[in-house]
């Protein structure tokens, strides 16, 4: 199994559609958009199928114990409050990745080009002394003086505040460590592996096998949708309006709506025609060997370590 | 919608959780004990319609997209219990697969989206709609304002929990914005783009059934499907009432946030340190010397001999974890290796 690869030309991005529109850039529109958004979700689910594949550090761990040892690690980085603790967090799961056999630079573009966006624009309004008063950093702009509207206030400058970067440079270093922990789990696990990681923490039955046969499912109903809209681009070849486009958006779930629930009913029938009774079972043979527990034990040991840094860094 | 991980803080999430628990509970308990065979099949399917329906861009007029939740709708077509059902599924395998929103707040995502949405279009609707004609406009009328109106509610929730964590963190330690910002930016959104956007889905796919089978969107009664799931859920509506009652209280309590207490905290609250506690914290303190080199400095160390103790404490740490990394690392490889031949 793990020899499994995707070949490679299958993996790499053919870039956009000639445009007929000759220098002029047109803005991509609705059906583009979620056509590429359908192949996004599986060129993502390859990738992290051909790495959960390859070998590692990570790969090569009981999928149980993955899953438990990584959720303690992410309510870990939950509770960090000082930056020089979660950068070291940030850095020890890059060398986990390193470890992993993951690009880091792959890594790296996922996580760390995606993360200051996101979290960097939330965070953004609080750096400035309208927001959040503290003491000026920076000074942008002065003010004639004092404004008041309702609950809000406005100060005579516009300034960054140095509370305000700290707080960023935390909110930005906590929000990373947790998606790089999260990235580092999904990249390197296979989803049924994932699932009995699930399990073993008495994540009811019932939910992880809907869990299993939905992410079956998804691609079904992804790919059916994918043509829908593909049929649709291929005839377009006027302008259209917003209402028009709503409508076929609106049509389209129906249509998809329609085919999804006969296709439960034909699911159900071949269910039931297995002996299927209403109780989902699964198959678990689990092997925990003795360098899980090992791993268990050092993942508990980093976090009481990083908290405990955490509580000397922060009090001082 | 989606709240990522990092943004609330530890016992916010675990409040979500405990929102959620007997909500799932619930479902679990049903399902299996309707024996409906019928319904997990229909569940899956459900579930995999949301996961897809979220990835549709929706135009918006001024020439950009926007995506729907979705939620309200499936609760019109499947009962609000079914969608519940469904959306944690489709929330689960985005958190866990794609890394859409975050795992320690996937308690608080699931009760906006899975929850308050679902719950409040639903009645929404039916009020509306009552038990008017499947063509009559009022189905698509009572989709279109319960759509709007549930994501609204759910924005004010979301904005809600980020308000609340400078009051419980005492600072901008999470989401640093207060109430009376994160709600307003929150509902500002979703009153002109996400909310517009969800109802004329739903309404959009109302009448899309209407016209090409009115029984379509009628599934969840036809099936007997809602009527099953909803049957001995009423009991629980106690257990939400007193949640509801109950969480603002646990939120708003002054101080350290419930169960992170200091032994002194303890101490003021009990009048007592529990005895297995106390003996802990003098061996902790036995041990650490108060973050220093044991046996350095003495009692009272210098700025520097302290500062000097922390740099050396982190410094061995640091070496430990990346020489332990290594090595298991090496030894995974080994065992690979072993599988393999």
């Amino acid at each position: 199994m793990a020899d499994y690869q995707m070949p490679e030309w299958l993996l790499e991005s053919q870039g956009p559609l000639p445009s007929f529109n000759g220098t002029r850039k047109v803005r991509r529109g609705f059906l583009e958009k979620t056509i590429d958004g359908f192949s996004q979700i599986m060129i993502d689910d390859f990738f992290a199928e051909r790495i959960a594949g390859s070998r590692g550090l990570m790969q090569g761990l009981h999928p149980g114990i993955k899953v438990i040892t990584t959720l303690l690690l992410i309510v870990m980085a939950v509770c960090l409050r000082t930056w020089p603790v979660l950068l070291l967090l940030n850095l020890w799961v890059l060398l986990l990745v390193y470890m992993s056999n993951i690009g880091l630079s792959n890594f790296l573009k996922r996580v760390w080009l995606v993360v200051p966006l996101f979290a960097g624009i939330i965070i953004l309004p609080s750096l400035f002394n309208v927001v959040r008063p503290g003491d000026p950093l920076l000074v942008l702009l002065h003010f004639s003086g004092q404004h008041r509207f309702g609950p809000w206030v406005f100060p005579d400058t516009l300034a960054i505040t140095r509370q305000g970067v700290r707080a960023g440079i935390i909110f930005v270093l906590r929000v990373g460590a947790c998606v790089s922990l999260s990235v580092l789990l999904t990249l390197t696990t296979r989803w049924p592996a994932l699932l009995k990681g699930l399990s073993m923490i008495r994540i009811p039955s019932l939910f992880t096998k809907i869990l299993e046969m939905t992410y079956r499912y998804i691609y079904v109903l992804l790919q059916s949708a994918s043509d829908m809209f593909l049929a649709r681009k291929s005839r377009t070849v006027g302008r259209t309006n917003t209402k028009e486009q709503q409508q076929f958006v609106g049509s389209a779930l129906g249509a998809l709506w329609t085919r999804a629930f006969a296709l439960s009913e034909e699911v159900h029938a071949a269910m039931i025609a297995r002996g299927f009774n209403g109780i989902p079972r699964t198959l678990s043979s689990f092997k925990i060997e003795g360098l899980d527990w090992f791993w268990t034990g050092f993942t508990v040991l980093v976090s009481i370590l990083l908290l405990w840094g955490d509580s000397i860094v922060g009090w001082r | 919608m989606h709240i990522p991980d990092g943004y609330l803080g530890p016992a916010t999430c675990v409040v979500g959780y405990v929102v959620m628990l007997p909500f799932w509970a619930t479902a679990v308990k049903k399902v299996k004990e309707t024996l409906q065979t019928r319904l997990i099949p229909l569940m899956v399917i459900g579930a995999a319609f949301s996961f897809v329906l979220m990835m549709f861009n929706v135009p918006i007029p001024d020439g950009t997209t926007a995506h729907a939740v979705g939620s309200s709708l499936l609760a019109i077509i499947l009962g609000p219990w079914a969608a519940m059902i469904c959306v944690t599924i489709a929330l689960a395998i985005q958190a866990l697969l794609f890394g859409d929103g975050g795992i320690t707040a996937f308690g608080f995502n699931c009760f906006n989206m899975a929850v308050v949405i679902p719950f409040s279009a639903y009645f929404i609707y039916r009020l509306i709609a009552g038990n008017s004609e499947a063509t009559s406009a009022k189905r698509w009328i009572g989709g279109l304002v319960g759509g709007y109106i549930g994501i609204n509610l759910a924005a004010m929730c979301a904005g809600i929990e980020f308000g609340l964590q400078p009051l419980i963190y005492g600072g901008p330690v999470y989401c640093p914005y207060t109430i009376a910002q994160a709600v307003p930016a929150m509902l500002f959104a979703h009153l002109t783009v996400a909310g517009p956007v969800e109802a004329i889905v739903a309404a959009l796919v109302i009448r899309y059934f209407q016209v090409s089978d009115p029984s379509l969107f009628l599934v969840g009664a036809a099936s007997k499907v809602q009527a099953t799931v909803k049957e001995g859920f009423n009991k629980l509506w106690y257990i939400i009432i007193a949640l509801i009652v109950l969480t603002p209280i646990g939120l708003l309590a002054p101080g350290g946030a419930w169960g992170e207490w200091g032994a002194d905290e303890i101490k003021n609250k009990f009048g007592f340190i529990p005895q297995g506690m106390a003996a802990l914290r003098d061996h902790w303190h036995a041990l650490l010397q108060d973050y220093g080199i044991p046996g350095w400095g003495g009692d009272n160390p210098a700025f520097w001999q302290s500062a000097f103790g922390y740099i050396i404490s982190a410094v061995v740490g640091i070496a430990i974890i990346v020489g332990l990394t290594y090595l298991f690392s090496r030894l995974v490889a080994a065992r690979e290796a072993a599988d393999k031949s």
